[in-house]
């Protein structure tokens, strides 16, 4: 059937190539995007992933913000944001603030290397299916680059009364919110499948 | 219009997970042969889902703008910050692009997608056969969208975080940030749980 391509969006059957395809196309109905080219390099999915890992490491290791106010100066990490609202009894809170800044990027990309790494070698790491459905599932909850704006407001707010010092953390997220986008963009289920595919072949 | 030719009419389903397209057998619980993953002709119940979501998150934008989400306390007085008087602080110190980024974030976008997700839902349910792809287009705009909702409680993680300086200044989270993220993970579920192919629906 791979002559039919139906619209997740809207059910409009398409006729529809092989993959790769040699552009982006849209549904001719409801206008969602239907195929993408997914003619992409496993080794460089590989690659983003583990710069992801080292700029999540570096993005927990050091100081995000700090502030000096009156000769007495505090700074935060990123799970310090979610620590200060437990320690203020406000658990629910604080694991939203949990999940969608340090767990769900961490998941992502350690999901992405434990799938991706073993299909190089031409082998299916145990739970494939499962793992990668997990993941897909996770996405829309990776709030990095929301973080980073959020942390830019309370920046400002503070600028007024303090003197802002931004730490190693607040680059290193900076360069993890890019990170994160590519290695979404490049394992997108067609393409993920697609690299399974040619394995089974 | 003439009947389009959908995946329902070829008998094709196309796996959600995967975006492969399969071929409907008269199974039960069909599984999609490429992912595992279960198939549905249509999400289960989703009118109704997404409908109860909405109607929770609607309900929780009232306290989320009402009560206060931060508390400031200084050596000589508590200061109350809803979601608006936080704008204003930041209007008035003189940094109004953020001022207006907070207001668009945390006020138009949560209550543009509630009022949006309501009418692509009341059409879907009348299956409304006209504006169909404009309502489409909304629909994927509001999802896209709505994530950007959650920088207020972001910025107070951070401000309580940091401002702790005891018997100085000292930060306390309120429970209107409590409602307010609870709108923002309600109105992404009903997103989620929402079939978009609703909309395309023949009218009976």
């Amino acid at each position: 059937m791979s002559s039919v391509i139906v619209c997740s969006s809207c059910d409009l059957a398409h006729r529809a190539g092989m993959p790769p395809f040699a552009a982006a196309t849209r549904c001719a109905r409801c206008r969602a995007p239907l195929q993408r080219p997914e003619n992409g390099n496993i080794d460089v999915a590989i690659a983003v992933a583990i710069c992801a890992l080292v700029l999540f490491l570096m993005s927990n290791a050091y100081p995000l913000v700090g502030i000096q106010y009156n000769g007495t100066s505090r700074d935060t990490t990123l799970v310090g944001a979610a620590l200060s609202l437990y320690r203020q009894d406000h658990a629910g809170l604080a694991c939203l603030v949990f999940l969608t800044t340090v767990l769900t990027p961490f998941l992502q990309i350690a999901g992405l290397l434990y799938l991706l790494i073993p299909l190089r070698r031409g082998r299916e790491a145990a739970g494939q299916n499962s793992v990668y459905r997990l993941l897909t599932q996770v996405r829309p909850w990776i709030f990095v680059e929301v973080f980073m704006l959020g942390v830019l407001v309370a920046l400002v707010r503070l600028s007024a009364y303090a003197r802002v010092v931004p730490g190693v953390a607040i680059w290193s997220c900076g360069l993890l919110m890019f990170a994160l986008a590519t290695l979404i963009s490049r394992t997108t289920p067609a393409q993920f499948w697609r690299w399974v595919e040619e394995r089974r072949r | 219009m003439s009947a389009a030719v959908t995946g329902r009419s070829l008998g094709l389903l196309v796996c959600l997970e995967c975006r492969a397209t399969v071929r409907a057998l008269q199974v039960a619980y069909p599984r999609c042969p490429r992912c595992y993953a279960h198939l549905h002709q249509r999400k289960p119940h989703s009118l109704a889902l997404t409908a109860a979501l909405l109607l929770c998150a609607a309900i929780l934008y009232i306290p989320a703008n009402l009560l206060p989400v931060m508390y400031t306390n200084t050596l000589f007085d508590e200061e109350r910050d809803t979601i608006m008087s936080g704008v204003l602080v930041l209007l008035h110190s003189g940094s109004w692009p953020i001022a207006v980024l907070v207001f668009i974030a945390s006020i138009v976008v949560p209550l543009l997608k509630i009022v949006a997700l309501s009418v692509v839902l009341f059409s879907a349910w009348r299956r409304s056969p006209r504006y169909r792809t404009q309502r489409s287009e909304l629909f994927r705009m509001v999802e896209f969208i709505g994530r950007w909702s959650m920088l207020d409680v972001y910025a107070i993680s951070v401000l309580v975080a940091l401002v702790q300086i005891r018997s100085l200044a000292y930060v306390a989270v309120g429970w209107g940030a409590l409602a307010f993220g609870a709108v923002v993970v309600l109105t992404m579920f009903a997103a989620r749980t929402f079939d978009e192919r609703l909309l395309w629906e023949e009218p009976q």
